[in-house]
């Protein structure tokens, strides 16, 4: 539902973004991960279209993206604030009224969502007078209001304790399922790994991969296992199956990180080892998304 | 704020008429004067806050006994002829002030010439004669040349406190518009108001409503000080009147028939002061200049708040935004002092004329030269292109606006704003 097309965006000293190209199919979670700097916050700012990309285009439903589109997206900024003192009800009204609600569906909408996040007795609350996640809160509310088909969110849970963090993550899946894409710009791999469909790595101005998660998982498996185990096993004999390339021994236990050799498979590691010992555990070695980010940033520098 | 102003500012005034009124004149200053002097044969006359006794001792008896004495100064008057004072001292335990220094200086002064006069021949009675009191009561003439009263004293003022009362508004106000931007880059509000509407829309915005505050409280302002001004009017000067014309009617030869009594009555009541400020206010016509003002605070607003806007949106919290206060605030500075200075002293000259043209200045200049009566086409140029002035400033700070509400961090000069002027949207 929404195409970037070879982007570029220069600033006075630098160029931001240099020929960025992205899918996000709908309905999807889409994460935007890169380094500090890489040009994230510039794409999200385009898409919202707060800035204008010097050439390239953005296709939003099929059309270019235009002033329309505005009340279709829903934007949480990384830097967050909201006028400290204005009533957060209030101002969460005019917030979804400057993005097209009438006042009556406006107020409906903003009942509903602080019941819904235990937030009903804040309405006459100034900002100023909440806490910081509280305020977090409100505006998460603020964004997702009126109901946009994209919602983008740039860094969403930090600044939420571990419990709110949850209840966002749990709105976010809940207008996922009820039809909403999201792109989703972080730095937790955790909230990656549990969130995303898709994603596109940024760095250095540049897209430098993108795919979907479990399809870029998938590339990086090497056949490489743990293996845990009591008793005794001679690693020091070659075998034909596997290579060991890490020994961990602990009382009543070893751990053996081995990699197969081609065309063997894992049942093969299991037949050489069941005869001799007793086996506690068989892990692949999947690598984390936060792995491959690591890795995929240290090979481009 | 708004309703408590005027009363303020009202209270203040009174306070300072009634002090400049009473208060100073309440200290007499006794002065003993000790005379050397053979040639002037004038005395000083005691008036009601310096009293002048003639004292038979000694310059150095009164110098030792002063503190102990009653009197407050020494006057000593040595010998010198009429032709060449000199010598004349003024002693005392504490420093006289200018105004008691300079009362002492015109009496002697008044008292050489006096002797001199009287030497060269005049008499008393001629010399009481000299002294006439002139009023010049002002007229303007219109076009069809008819004649209106007119006042130098009530247009000098008026034309004043419109000018200052301009500087003030735009200055508050364009401040308020510069902190508001201000706020909503330190609290970051502004990056989801961008993603909802155009900067330029949300720049327009709150220039538009601080100004509809700033009419609100500005009509507040005049609606409240007219009405406490005529209710204070009415209870203090009312009295006054009264007895002036009582007074004056009591002066009237006693045994005129009653008709001339009310006749002269009436012609002194008509001549009274403020009868007279009334009519002379009527002939500026306060509507016009109220409408004027209106229409010149608008623009002059509009004008300097574009500039407080892109000031705003240039700095991260309000200490950055000295160094640019000053560039902007100096035009608006100059066209306050020199509209109250030169407009005032030559509102028909050249450059009354070009300060209240230039866009920059002429809220002000325009303000303060428009009770003297400004021709039609100079009004209505000089509105023209204060319009054009806002216009534009509104388009320059709007293209520096848009770059600068998202920037954090740069220290801002006015080089790195020339260049956000000119970044591609």
């Amino acid at each position: 539902m929404l195409s970037v097309n070879n982007i570029v965006k220069q600033y006075a000293t630098h160029r931001a973004l240099d020929d960025v190209s992205l899918k996000v199919e709908q309905g999807k979670i889409f994460g935007l991960l890169g380094p500090n700097g890489a040009g994230k916050t510039s794409l999200i700012r385009i898409i919202t279209q707060i800035t204008a990309p010097d050439s390239g285009e953005v296709i939003f439903n099929g059309q270019r993206l235009n002033a329309d589109h505005i009340s279709q997206i829903g934007y949480l900024p990384e830097e967050r604030g909201l006028y400290k003192k204005m009533e957060i009800g209030e101002q969460v009204l005019y917030l979804a009224k400057l993005k097209g609600l009438s006042t009556a569906e406006a107020t409906k909408r903003v009942k509903y969502w602080f019941e819904k996040l235990e937030m009903g007795s804040w309405w006459n609350k100034k900002v100023e007078d909440l806490s910081k996640g509280m305020q977090q809160k409100v505006q998460f509310v603020a964004t997702v209001l009126h109901q946009p088909e994209l919602i983008i969110l740039d860094e969403p849970f930090s600044g939420f304790d571990p419990v709110n963090a949850d209840v966002i993550k749990n709105e976010i899946l809940e207008l996922n399922k009820q039809g909403a894409t999201f792109i989703f710009s972080t730095h937790r791999m955790e909230s990656v790994e549990e969130l995303c469909d898709s994603i596109a790595l940024i760095h250095r101005s540049k897209k430098i991969l993108d795919g979907t998660v479990t399809g870029i998982k998938e590339k990086y498996r090497n056949n490489t296992y743990w293996v845990e185990y009591d008793g005794n096993y001679d690693t020091a004999t070659p075998s034909e199956i596997f290579d060991v390339l890490q020994k961990e021994v602990q009382p009543g236990k070893t751990k053996l990180k081995i990699k197969l050799r081609e065309e063997k498979t894992a049942n093969q590691l299991l037949s050489v080892l069941l005869p001799v010992v007793n086996i506690h555990r068989l892990d692949e070695v999947i690598p984390t998304m936060n792995d491959i980010f690591i890795d995929q940033v240290k090979t481009q520098n | 704020m708004t309703l408590l102003t005027p009363i303020i500012i009202a209270g203040f005034y009174g306070l300072m008429i009634y002090f400049s009124i009473n208060g100073a004149s309440d200290t007499v200053s006794r002065i003993a004067v000790v005379s050397e002097n053979k040639t002037l044969t004038e005395k000083l006359a005691s008036s009601k806050n310096t009293s002048y006794v003639y004292v038979t001792q000694s310059l150095a008896e009164m110098k030792i006994g002063l503190l102990k004495s009653n009197y407050d100064y020494i006057l000593y008057l040595p010998e010198f002829s009429l032709d060449a004072p000199a010598g004349i001292q003024l002693l005392g335990a504490k420093q006289p002030s200018l105004s008691v220094n300079n009362k002492v200086e015109n009496d002697v002064e008044g008292i050489i010439g006096t002797q001199k006069l009287k030497e060269s021949g005049i008499a008393q009675k001629d010399l009481d004669r000299l002294k006439s009191s002139v009023d010049i009561d002002n007229k303007k003439i219109s076009e069809s040349g008819k004649e209106e009263n007119s006042s130098a004293g009530a247009t000098t003022i008026i034309g004043s406190a419109a000018g200052i009362f301009m500087f003030m508004f735009i200055l508050l106000y364009g401040i308020q518009v510069m902190r508001g931007v201000i706020e909503e880059k330190t609290s970051r509000i502004i990056e989801i108001m961008i993603s909802s509407v155009k900067p330029f829309q949300l720049m327009m915005g709150k220039i538009i409503g601080i100004a509809l505050v700033g009419l609100t409280q500005f009509i507040l302002w005049i609606i409240l000080t007219t009405a406490i001004s005529t209710i204070a009017v009415k209870a203090f000067v009312s009295d006054k009147n009264i007895q002036q014309s009582t007074t004056a009617a009591t002066q009237v030869k006693t045994g005129t028939p009653a008709v001339d009594k009310e006749i002269a009555a009436k012609q002194i009541a008509d001549n009274s002061p403020v009868a007279y400020v009334q009519k002379s206010l009527a002939s500026l016509d306060i509507t016009k200049i109220i409408m004027v003002f209106i229409f010149y605070f608008i623009g002059g607003y509009l004008f300097y708040s574009a500039l407080y806007a892109a000031i705003g949106s240039a700095v991260d919290n309000e200490t950055d935004t000295q160094q640019f206060m000053m560039p902007v605030m100096m035009p608006l500075l100059l066209g306050y002092a020199l509209s109250l200075s030169v407009v005032n002293r030559d509102p028909y000259g050249d450059i009354a004329f070009w300060l209240s043209m230039i866009p920059f200045t002429s809220p002000i200049a325009m303000m303060v030269r428009l009770p003297y009566g400004v021709p039609d086409w100079q009004l209505a140029l000089s509105m023209i292109l204060l319009i054009g002035g806002f216009v534009g400033t509104v388009w320059m700070a709007s293209r520096i606006y848009r770059v600068g509400i998202l920037m954090y961090g740069k220290k801002p000069s006015m080089k790195e704003m020339i260049k956000w002027f000119t970044y591609k949207n």
